[in-house]
């Protein structure tokens, strides 16, 4: 039977809490009836509970490092592990760490165990919150984000996967020369590749490479000892969190996502929300805390198994939200405690002079009145909460183009951008890759999807985002050899009214010269009217074969 | 290349490429996250940033390539560390559809 492709954020199923009793045979059905209780004694008594279970989540994480990892590791001076107690990692890196333990060196270790092995070590050697800064792409699963690291870290590191794989690492240098060593040994013929080949690559990796990836990447480092101490308390995210949304080729979405405590570092979650035409967005599920901060949920959303990769940081919680089986249908999610005072978005996020619109404000804490700036008129207030203010708005013809703030009471929010005119027109992203899939491979396809971005010239005549808006789509050959091949007719179909990119089945495909795939090189070409003119945008889509490596940071 | 004569499109169009010194530009190319384009041929993406040069259809010398971990980040490499990914598909051409991903899943 097929292997599903893994994803990380699929460690929330089972949560640590109930992987510790399946270990050690603890107390669970005592905890969830205390929970269920609402008196002061039994709150207290939940209180010792979830102390007890804290201390126990360790101490199993640890019995669970001395029974599976010191056959091989060798016990170092003050209870620690040769390589495993000298590296800093992601959850999703440890993952990827004891994942190869069991691919590589035969490692046996039950998904339970796995997964609180992956929390022990990723709250006890994780990242602080700025050292993923930067990388986080990779843990989203923006799969199409071009990555600009410099040219030598690129050839050397990360012409073969992402730099960001290297980039949420932390390491002494005698740990990188062990990787470096590590590399050579398993792909020997690295060396023999391009960007090797004509280099001595061993040298300039253990002489250059490792002196600066020890020190862009150092084991130690203010910012962990910093975050080891300033770490908040997980319990101190439960409630409700006021979040917006954005869904390509479905648009935004607002709504309330409420966080309760199921365990240490572990929550019950539910969604309640709606895209801006009314289509609901609900869902429910589970999430983890690792380390803090690094919030992993797993839930059902309309029917559809979606996982959270979002960072809980200053009161508000960000990062994306994908499907598991689709990492590429996700949406960029941002949200709000409830407690605090924030406004984190104006859906749409542009008004056209010399019409009238709706517009939502979405954040926590919301009062006063909305302000949106010279030449836009509040008609109607149709809905005020504390989570969302809906307004009708009209805007003068005159109104001056251009990025303004919108003001609510004393808050200051996000852009809100005015424009008359259309100059421009970005297709997003504007290079990406697709794969075909399917035709009973194991493998599904992986889509490409697109949103047209306008753009203005203000009065100065500079350049700005005016925003995200509708468009007709289609797809043509990128140069003459796709025209020349027949790349549109073999690899793919582009539905020209939501931007969705669906490939060509897998595998070789007899109708093609050679038989070859259903591989093209293609331009995307959004389409959007303005005044009956047509403007438009053209972006690069490559189709191409699967992905059989296919671990969470690429 | 003074000794070297290409005989096919790939080489004729890598020559034409150094002749009009584009090799530079041909190699700092940079693909999105985790894709590879550099290890002649890339994976997904060639060293022109289309698909035309790459080893395609990729079942018909998959395993020639996977055997000596050309692509071990994309592929599983049988040299060294998913001996038998292809234990079900031992001809790629007709037994591609048997082959799986390899990161081990949670079950």
């Amino acid at each position: 039977m097929a292997r599903n492709v893994y994803l990380p954020y699929q460690m929330p199923r089972g949560t640590v809490a109930q992987h510790k009793n399946n270990y050690r045979g603890g107390p669970t059905p005592m905890t969830t009836r205390l929970r269920q209780r609402v008196s002061t004694l039994a709150l207290s008594m939940a209180i010792c509970a979830v102390l007890q279970s804290q201390a126990q989540a360790a101490e199993d994480g640890e019995a669970i490092l001395k029974a599976k990892c010191v056959g091989c590791h060798i016990p170092e001076e003050g209870q620690a592990l040769s390589r495993i107690s000298h590296q800093r990692k992601t959850p999703e890196g440890w993952l990827m760490s004891i994942a190869r333990m069991q691919v590589m060196h035969g490692l046996k270790i039950e998904d339970d165990d796995r997964r609180t092995l992956v929390k022990y070590l990723a709250d006890k050697q994780g990242l602080a919150p700025n050292e993923a800064d930067g990388a986080r792409y990779a843990l989203e699963r923006r799969l199409n984000n071009v990555e600009d690291f410099d040219e030598k870290f690129t050839q050397m590191c990360a012409r073969c996967h992402s730099g960001a794989r290297v980039a949420l690492q932390r390491r002494p240098a005698k740990e990188w020369e062990h990787l470096v060593n590590f590399h050579l040994g398993q792909w020997p013929s690295l060396e023999y590749q391009a960007q090797s080949r004509d280099r001595d690559w061993l040298d300039i990796a253990l002489k250059e490479m490792v002196p600066e990836l020890a020190n862009r990447y150092p084991l130690d480092s203010k910012a962990w000892t910093d975050w080891q101490q300033q770490r908040p308390d997980a319990a101190k995210l439960a409630g409700e969190w006021s979040f917006s949304g954005h869904v390509p080729s479905k648009g935004d979405v607002r709504g309330v996502m409420t966080a309760t405590v199921s365990d240490k570092d572990a929550f019950d979650v539910s969604l309640k929300g709606e895209y801006a035409d009314g289509t609901p967005f609900n869902g429910s599920g589970s999430a983890i805390l690792f380390n803090g901060y690094e919030w992993r949920g797993n839930l059902e959303v309309e029917g559809v198994a979606m996982r959270q990769v979002l960072a809980a940081t200053a009161g508000e919680i960000r990062g994306r939200m994908f499907e598991t089986e689709h990492d590429e249908r996700g949406l960029d999610f941002v949200a709000a405690k409830q407690g605090t005072v924030r406004l984190l978005a104006v859906q749409p996020e542009y008004l056209k002079a010399g019409s009238e619109a709706e517009l939502t404000l979405v954040g926590s804490g919301l009062s006063g009145k909305p302000s949106f700036g010279e030449g836009v008129e509040v008609l109607t207030v149709l809905e005020q909460t504390s989570e969302r203010v809906r307004v009708k708005v009209k805007t003068a013809s005159d109104a001056p183009v251009g990025i303004r703030m919108v003001n609510l009471g004393a808050l200051k929010g996000p852009n809100l951008a005015v424009y008359q005119q259309i100059s421009e027109v970005k297709v997003v992203p504007e290079y990406s890759v697709a794969r075909v899939g399917g035709n009973g491979g194991s493998t599904p396809k992986v889509q490409g999807r697109f949103e047209a971005e306008a753009w203005g010239k203000d009065l100065a005549g500079k350049a700005y985002r005016i925003g995200l808006v509708p468009a007709k789509w289609s797809v043509e050959p990128f140069d003459e050899r796709a025209a020349e091949d027949q790349d549109v007719k073999f690899a793919g179909v582009m539905s020209a009214e939501d931007g969705v990119f669906t490939p060509g089945a897998a595998g070789p495909n007899p109708e093609r010269k050679m038989s070859t795939n259903n591989a093209g090189n293609l331009k995307v070409i959004a389409a959007v009217q303005q005044d009956g003119q047509t403007l438009k945008g053209e972006g690069q889509m490559i189709v191409t074969v699967q992905r059989w490596n296919n671990p969470p940071i690429p | 290349m003074k000794h070297l004569k290409p005989i096919n499109n790939k080489a004729q169009i890598l020559q034409q490429a150094a002749q009009e010194d584009r090799i530079e530009e041909v190699l700092a190319m940079s693909s999105v996250v985790g894709c590879t384009s550099t290890t002649d041929p890339g994976w997904e993406v060639d060293a022109f940033g289309g698909v035309t040069s790459l080893c395609q259809p990729m079942e018909s010398d998959l395993y020639g390539c996977s055997d000596p971990c050309w692509w071990p980040a994309q592929v599983p490499d049988m040299m060294s560390t998913y001996p038998d990914w292809n234990k079900d598909a031992l001809s790629s051409d007709e037994g591609w559809r048997n082959l799986n991903t390899v990161f081990p899943k949670d079950k």
